[in-house]
């Protein structure tokens, strides 16, 4: 308390009496201070002679003013939103953060992005979790932590290229420049999880050493840091007599083996491999080499100059030769018919009245042929596929026609030749049909077109384009007809679905229940189990969460609670049966809660204290639960200490349970006894972690 | 220096991305079943077709709009489209050409020199950005040109951005050596 100076007389001698709560000047008497403001903490006694402070909780990021109901609901409910999300984000931070073991700084840090990330709206369309992964990883990345992108993805389940996008995004935004990853960083803690004894910091400096001997010889610009920490920490391990296989450096570092090989290699290039050990400790090199790729990419290039050259001394030594060669292959493509795809040339195969064909044929693709040099390869590559394809083309025909009609399958061979006069006789006729209608086609539209501009009449302008390639571009209708064929028995699946969904839709329509379904996301499955363990282990099968989970552990803590539970004499078979269903019921519930958390065993510490649904049992079980999974031999203590429970609360438990199980007979409950209950409780402790 | 290096790199366009639109809805059973060179995805609703003079790859959906890459030049890639709609047009589809857009243009073009990524990036801060794990490339955004430059470590770069190829040229050449020079 500040000494003040008296108004009156001038003098500062003032009493200030906190009972009173006045301030009072002991030279002239008068009063300065009536009903003093006192800033003390006041306790007030409740019921039951608990004594409680008084006051009221504000938190530090809560809303900005006190949450108002009533007057101010509007605005409430706004700040309420932004607080919830801020509260969310907050707690999985603490969740994530808490598994890769970082400081609280770094969380609180990680917590400021996000609240700038959330103010500038860029939680909108991305989940929360890649978020938040992002901010941490970002924490990880100013503050130099041996984190990688790839641990969180792991954790996450998530792709490591999405988190990467949505960190590249981040750092634009939020302005925020994250220094380069060096590889050095991840060092020390790689060489703790290959477990080097004594010897870690030797290890880990040479490892150093030979990182950055990598990086003046540029082998790690372009490269994940991880694998060249990996080849650094397995050549250490071996200059030190460590055995450390490609398979355990792999683990650790989570590189493949190809990636690990390819750096040593690397390394084996470079002029310092070629020091002992002694020398690459003291001596530093002082050249610098290029990197690989770059020295890969010349040598790519000599190689190619090299073929060149070689080529073209052939070339001038076999020049005669190759005018022959020409002349040959000219004669050839003339005699060669021409072929217009695989289902012209399957098409002409059909009929044995090739002669016919033939003829109306190679005019139809003569003169397209003329325009095209290229045509001689094109027929060549179609004659190597067409012939690859026939077999194909003919099984597939052979099954239809077997397929059809089983008593034909003797005279199939007579059948076709039969069908394939015809058929040649009316590809001839198609084919010359089309080929005519093409071209009186053509002409006219020359002139239809106007010669503007094509886009703003959005008409077609034809110059450059060559109708007779295009129309080779097309299939005539034998063609369209195998090919139709082939195309169904292929997607025969997808279109039977089409159909199914098609008749579906009809038959709702018909009877009036047809809805607009629109896509919904996939809702949790209900997982149905016998015993809360296996709904557990179900549960976590599908959630896929880490393998670092004890499942013995789990098990066995449920276990100990079966057993006391199974104890009591099943006098009524009402009993088990009562039991296994609220179980199942319960278990699905209870995994409701336990899909929410990554990890089971924290989670499930904060599910007990702070989950209010079922909290209509008494404090008393939840404390025993938690016993309960603290240590295993608590468990028979539950049942007796669930007993006296029993005692003064027999009134309580049936109408939860009541309430709870609608399925059940009502009228079987007040037949339990004490001893059933206890039983009941033994399994109700089951499934209340 | 400058002029030397004018001469020494050739930016070359590899490939354009063009769209245009037929303002007609397109059956695509019939387009998948009377043409050659076409691969149907019903599943996710849309038909690949495939030319041959200028190397093209079309998406075809049954709205009309239509996707072409693969061409090395726009002009090589208008005459491919036009060529597409003459094709469809053939099929018997009332087929209008309009809406021709260049979307994207990728070129490649490398330097004689590797380039230290790292370094680069901590000169060119907020425009140049690098995360080893991610990506081999440092990626560098220019905002006015609209476009992005992965630089790799052994001097080879890929522009990509919606830029007409001869701007490529006539922008790129002089900016490039100034950023991986400083």
């Amino acid at each position: 308390m500040s000494s003040r100076v008296c108004r009156t007389c001038g003098g500062s001698d003032i009493d200030v009496d906190q009972a009173r709560g006045s301030a009072v000047c002991t030279g002239c008497g008068s009063v300065l201070e009536d009903n003093i403001i006192v800033s003390e903490v006041q306790f007030v006694e409740g019921s039951g002679g608990v004594s409680s402070a008084v006051g009221q909780f504000v938190s530090a990021d809560g809303p900005v003013k006190a949450p108002l109901l009533g007057s101010g609901f509007h605005t409430g409910v706004g700040k309420e939103s932004r607080a919830q999300t801020l509260q969310n984000g907050k707690r999985q931070i603490q969740q994530l953060g808490s598994q890769l073991q970082l400081n609280q700084h770094c969380l609180d840090t990680a917590f400021n992005f996000f609240k700038l990330v959330v103010s500038k709206h860029l939680t909108r369309g991305r989940r929360t979790e890649h978020v938040i992964a992002a901010c941490l990883y970002l924490v990880c990345r100013t503050e130099g932590t041996p984190h990688m992108l790839l641990d969180l993805s792991d954790l996450l389940q998530v792709n490591v290229y999405i988190l990467g996008k949505t960190f590249l995004l981040l750092t634009r935004e939020l302005c925020i420049n994250a220094p380069a990853i060096d590889p050095c960083l991840y060092i020390p803690r790689f060489a703790h999880m290959l477990e080097f004894g004594d010897k870690n910091h030797e290890v880990s400096m040479t490892a150093l050493r030979l990182v950055q001997r990598m990086k003046r010889d540029w082998m790690h610009t372009g490269r994940r840091p991880s694998g060249l920490c990996g080849a650094a920490l397995l050549v250490a391990a071996r200059m030190h007599k460590f055995r450390r296989s490609v398979k355990d450096v792999i683990g650790v570092v989570k590189v493949c083996q190809t990636t690990l090989r390819k750096r040593l290699t690397e390394f084996e290039d470079t002029p310092t491999s070629q020091l002992t050990i002694d020398e690459f400790m003291r001596v530093d090199l002082e050249q610098e080499c290029d990197p690989p790729s770059f020295t890969a990419g010349q040598h790519k290039v000599k190689m190619q100059q090299l073929e060149q050259e070689l080529a073209r001394k052939l070339d001038e030594v076999e020049g005669e030769i190759s005018c022959y060669k020409e002349e040959i292959e000219t004669e050839l493509e003339k005699s060669r018919p021409k072929l217009r795809g695989i289902y012209a040339a399957y098409a002409k195969e059909m009929g044995p009245s090739r002669t016919t064909a033939d003829p109306e044929d190679e005019d139809a693709l003569s003169s397209p042929a003329d325009p095209e040099d290229k045509e001689g390869d094109d027929a060549a590559l179609q004659a190597a596929a067409q012939r690859l394809t026939q077999d194909f083309l003919r099984q597939v025909i052979q099954e239809e026609e077997g397929g059809g009609a089983p008593q034909e399958a003797e005279t199939e061979g007579a059948g076709r030749p039969a069908q394939g006069a015809p058929l040649a006789s009316i590809l001839g006729n198609a084919s010359l049909g089309l080929q005519e209608s093409f071209h009186t086609f053509e002409p006219p539209e020359p002139d239809q077109n106007p010669d503007g501009d094509p886009s703003p009449s959005g008409e077609l302008d034809l110059e450059g384009i060559d109708d007779q390639e295009i129309d080779k571009y097309i299939l005539n209708e034998k063609e369209v007809e195998v090919k139709t064929e082939l195309w169904t028995k292929q997607n025969a699946d997808y279109l039977k679905e089409q159909k199914e969904k098609e008749e579906r839709i009809t038959k709702e329509k018909e009877q009036g229940t047809y809805k607009e379904k629109k896509k919904k996301y996939k809702k949790r499955e209900h997982i149905e189990a016998a015993t809360a363990g296996e709904a557990i282990e179900k549960m976590l099968e599908r959630k896929k969460i880490s393998s670092k989970i004890n499942y013995d552990v789990l098990r066995d803590l449920n276990q100990p609670a079966g057993s006391p539970a199974s104890e009591p004499p099943g006098g009524a078979a009402l009993v088990p049966r009562k039991r296994l269903s609220r179980r199942r019921r319960k278990a699905g519930d209870a995994n409701a809660e336990l899909s929410a958390s990554a990890t089971v065993m924290t989670k499930r510490f904060r599910r007990l204290i702070s989950s209010t649904p079922r909290k209509k049992k008494a404090a008393p079980q939840v404390e025993t639960a938690v016993a309960m999974e603290t240590a295993s031999e608590a468990v028979p203590e539950a049942p007796p200490a669930a007993v006296p429970d029993a005692g003064p609360a027999p009134a309580e438990a049936p109408t939860p349970l009541e309430t709870e199980e609608e399925e059940e007979e009502e009228a079987e409950e007040d037949c339990v006894s004490a001893l059933q209950l206890v039983g009941d409780y033994g399994c109700e402790e089951e499934e209340v972690f | 220096m400058d002029s030397n290096n004018d001469e020494a790199l050739d930016i070359i366009v590899t490939n354009v991305v063009a769209t245009f639109r037929t303002r007609c809805h397109l059956n695509l059973r019939k387009i998948a079943l009377e043409g050659t060179n076409v691969i149907y995805k019903p599943e996710v609703g849309k038909v690949l077709m495939k030319l041959r003079k200028p190397k093209i790859t079309a998406s075809i959906w049954s709205s009309g709009k239509i996707i072409c890459t693969g061409a090395t030049s726009e002009e090589e890639a208008k005459l491919g489209a036009r060529r597409l709609a003459r094709c469809l047009q053939k099929l018997g589809f009332k087929v209008r050409f309009s809406a021709f857009r260049v979307v994207n243009v990728l070129a490649v073009c490398s330097m004689p020199f590797a380039v230290h990524l790292v370094d680069f990036t901590k000169n060119n801060r907020p425009i140049a950005s690098y995360e080893p794990e991610l990506h081999p490339a440092a990626t560098y955004r220019i905002k006015n040109l609209k476009a992005t430059v992965q630089v790799f470590s052994t001097g080879s770069l890929t522009v990509t951005g919606m830029l007409l190829s001869h701007d490529h040229t006539h922008t790129h050449l002089p900016s490039l050596p100034s950023f991986i020079y400083s």
